[in-house]
């Protein structure tokens, strides 16, 4: 179970990061995000995002176009 | 295809479904729809493999997988940015937090990127200087800090440093153990007029006052009284000093209370050092007058046979004597009393017997208490001078004491040591006899101890005192070089402790073998009497003597014999050239001649040696050897 839900569907890349990384100061250190995008790139995008910054992906689920994505912080 | 046209007339036009024109024609653009609508989403992953003879329907099929291609270039661009910006902005967010391991990659394929990597990278190496730069100053800063905290707790006199509106900011342990209060109970709660006396308090703020507006015209130091917590006034001296860019001084606080005292006790001294020396003169002279009374009173006697008349000289006789017996007391406190020969008492035994005789004069409403140790303790001492101070401290002691009370007589032998003598300056260090005498009668103020040692001053009615009792004490105290102290408080009793010096009385037999000697002395002295006794007992110990009875014979006998005369024994007071006039003469002919200033009393001349008349002939011969060390 995810602390947070921060869907983005609709929004196209890289407008997920961008909105992810706007919001990251108000996570805590630990904490689990699940992120859910429908662009075709956002997995690439989060994926990128998480090494780029030294995060964990615990989870990465495809359900029809959307893509939800579990993150530790 | 190509080359072949629709057989039914173009396929634009053509409604033949079996049309294999038409069917080809319709793929190609099915296949275009499917990559256009996935671009539109931002999906370029696919492209249009077909190919076609046909020029424009192949440059459709061109233009889209270029736009494709053009698009996916500026897609990773645009995600590549994107990641960038993320990046940077955390480790800038981190650098805010104080996260300074934070550190921007400077890979990035975008040059802007990796430049914005590269310079956050660089301002956070130069803010980490100056942050260990801060934090090497606000080390140092600390360290000064507490070096400077620990000198002015370890100083040795008391601090404190105050705010413009007189709260204490800091005070240190010696503040602590003057005042009684600790630094928990000052610092930023107390100000610093709540530990002066009342009467000081005035003085002290136009002082600060002063200090804040003409720096230059307030005295750099002044004394003060603190309170102590218990009440109890101390004599401090301030210095004063503003604290550089801040509205805080600093000041520290002598205890100058002991100070205080000593300078009391060495005026106190040389005030009955000067009443000793001017009564002595004065009685001198008084005494000539009462011989010549005395004398002519008693020729009269002898002359006159009227009864009647008789009774009259007789009666300026007796009155005589009363005068002449007041003198010799006033001398006794002068110290110009003639030496008598001191016994060695066994001070024990003297006191138990003293005691059992002054219980009949002190009543039954005086208890008497003894602390006498078991230790035989002698001293060599006149009997009559001893019975002298006891008789008068007993009196003393009954009459403050009219309703009963209790005595205490005490003996004890203490050794003095530099620190006692320290607080104490007229004492020297060594062994002393203490005579103790308590009692617990109706004490003294301030003003009367300082006055009890002087000739004359009483508290008794008129007729019951002669005001000598004390002073004839005293005097007899120092013809042995001791000292008296007095410890009195009213409605609690007065305490004398006589201090008797052991060395001076007790010490060892002089070895006489060490006295002898065989140079020449030139004996100056204008009294034929004690010339021939200085002769006789020089001349006893082997030395050979020349004799001059006044100055101007002893400076001709000296020029002719310079070379022969090893040391001069020359009284002060003579008629014509004086002693020390002689000396400067002598001293002319002879720079290196050795020269003994005697005199009736103990002189403190600078430079000069001398020795008193009433030592005894041993002191006066040890004092001629040392001279020839």
């Amino acid at each position: 179970m995810a602390d947070r839900l921060l869907d983005y569907s609709g929004l196209k890349c890289p407008y997920p990061i961008l909105k992810l990384s706007a919001q990251y100061p108000n996570f805590k250190k630990g904490e689990i995000i699940e992120v859910i995008g429908d662009c075709p790139t956002f997995e690439k995008d989060i994926i990128a995002w998480c090494n780029r910054l030294r995060k964990t992906i615990l989870h990465i689920e495809k359900q029809g176009y959307k893509m939800k994505v579990k993150i530790r912080i | 295809m190509a080359g072949n046209l629709c057989p039914h007339g173009g396929f634009f036009e053509c409604n033949n479904i079996f049309c294999e024109y038409g069917q080809k024609l319709s793929e190609i653009l099915h296949s275009c729809s499917n990559v256009i609508e996935k671009l539109a989403k931002g999906d370029t992953s696919d492209k249009i493999e077909i190919k076609v003879k046909r020029y424009d329907i192949q440059r459709l099929i061109d233009s889209i997988n270029n736009l494709s291609r053009s698009l996916e270039d500026l897609i990773d661009l645009n995600h590549e940015l994107a990641i960038g910006i993320c990046e940077h902005f955390d480790v800038l967010r981190r650098i805010q937090e104080g996260d300074f391991l934070a550190k921007a990659s400077e890979d990035s394929p975008i040059e802007i990127v990796r430049m914005l990597g590269e310079l956050i990278n660089r301002q956070r190496d130069r803010f980490l200087d100056y942050i260990n730069k801060i934090q090497q100053q606000h080390k140092e800063i600390l360290e000064l800090y507490t070096q400077e905290r620990e000198i002015l707790s370890n100083i040795g006199v008391a601090i404190m440093i105050s705010e413009e509106d007189m709260t204490l900011e800091f005070v240190n342990e010696e503040f602590e153990r003057l005042t009684g209060y600790s630094k928990k109970e000052v610092e930023g709660k107390m100000k610093w007029a709540e530990f002066f006396a009342e009467e000081m308090l005035n003085q002290m703020q136009q002082y600060h006052k002063l200090m804040r507006i003409h720096p230059s015209l307030a005295p750099r130091q002044y004394e003060s009284k603190i309170k102590h917590r218990s009440g109890r006034k101390i004599d401090v001296l301030i210095n004063v000093g503003m604290i550089p860019y801040t509205n805080k001084s600093v000041a520290s606080l002598i205890d100058i209370s002991e100070r205080k005292k000593i300078q009391q006790q060495i005026i106190h001294y040389q005030k009955m050092e000067s009443l000793g020396s001017l009564s002595g003169k004065i009685v001198h002279e008084f005494k000539n007058i009462l011989s010549g009374i005395h004398g002519f009173s008693s020729i009269l006697l002898s002359k006159i046979e009227d009864e009647n008349l008789k009774v009259h000289v007789k009666r300026i006789l007796e009155i005589t004597e009363r005068a002449k017996s007041l003198a010799e007391k006033i001398l006794i406190f002068s110290r110009k009393e003639e030496a008598k020969e001191a016994q060695n008492v066994n001070l024990n035994k003297y006191l138990l017997n003293f005691s059992e005789f002054i219980k009949t004069f002190i009543g039954s409403e005086i208890i008497l208490k003894l602390e006498i140790p078991e230790k035989e303790i002698f001293y060599k001492i006149e009997e009559s001078h001893l019975e002298a101070i006891l008789m008068n401290l007993f009196t003393n002691a009954k009459d403050a004491m009219p309703e009963g009370g209790e005595i205490t007589l005490g003996l004890k032998e203490v050794c003095v040591d530099m620190e006692y003598s320290y607080t104490h300056p007229l004492v020297k260090p060594g062994k002393y006899v203490v005579l103790c005498l308590k009692d617990t009668g109706i004490g003294m103020d301030e003003n009367t101890k300082e006055r009890i040692f002087e000739p004359f001053f009483t508290t008794k009615p008129k007729g019951k005192g002669t005001g000598l009792g004390l002073s004839t004490v005293y005097g007899l105290i120092k013809n042995y070089e001791g000292h008296i102290h007095v410890y009195s408080e009213l409605g609690k009793g007065t305490t004398f402790k006589i201090y008797l010096p052991k060395e001076s009385r007790d010490c060892l037999p002089i070895d006489k073998q060490s006295l002898i000697g065989n140079e020449t002395i030139l004996v100056v002295d204008d009294d034929p009497h004690i010339r021939q006794y200085l002769i006789s007992f020089l001349k006893g110990f082997g030395y050979k003597v020349y004799e001059g009875k006044d100055g101007k014979e002893a400076i001709e006998i000296y020029r002719k014999n310079r070379h022969e005369i090893d040391l001069c024994l020359i009284d002060l007071v003579m008629p014509g050239l004086g002693g020390i006039e002689v000396m400067r003469q002598i001293k002319n002919i002879n720079p290196e001649a050795k020269i003994i200033i005697m005199s009736g009393h103990p002189l403190d001349l600078k430079d000069i040696v001398s020795v008193e008349k009433s030592c005894l002939p041993e002191e006066i011969l040890l004092k001629i050897r040392t001279q020839f060390i």
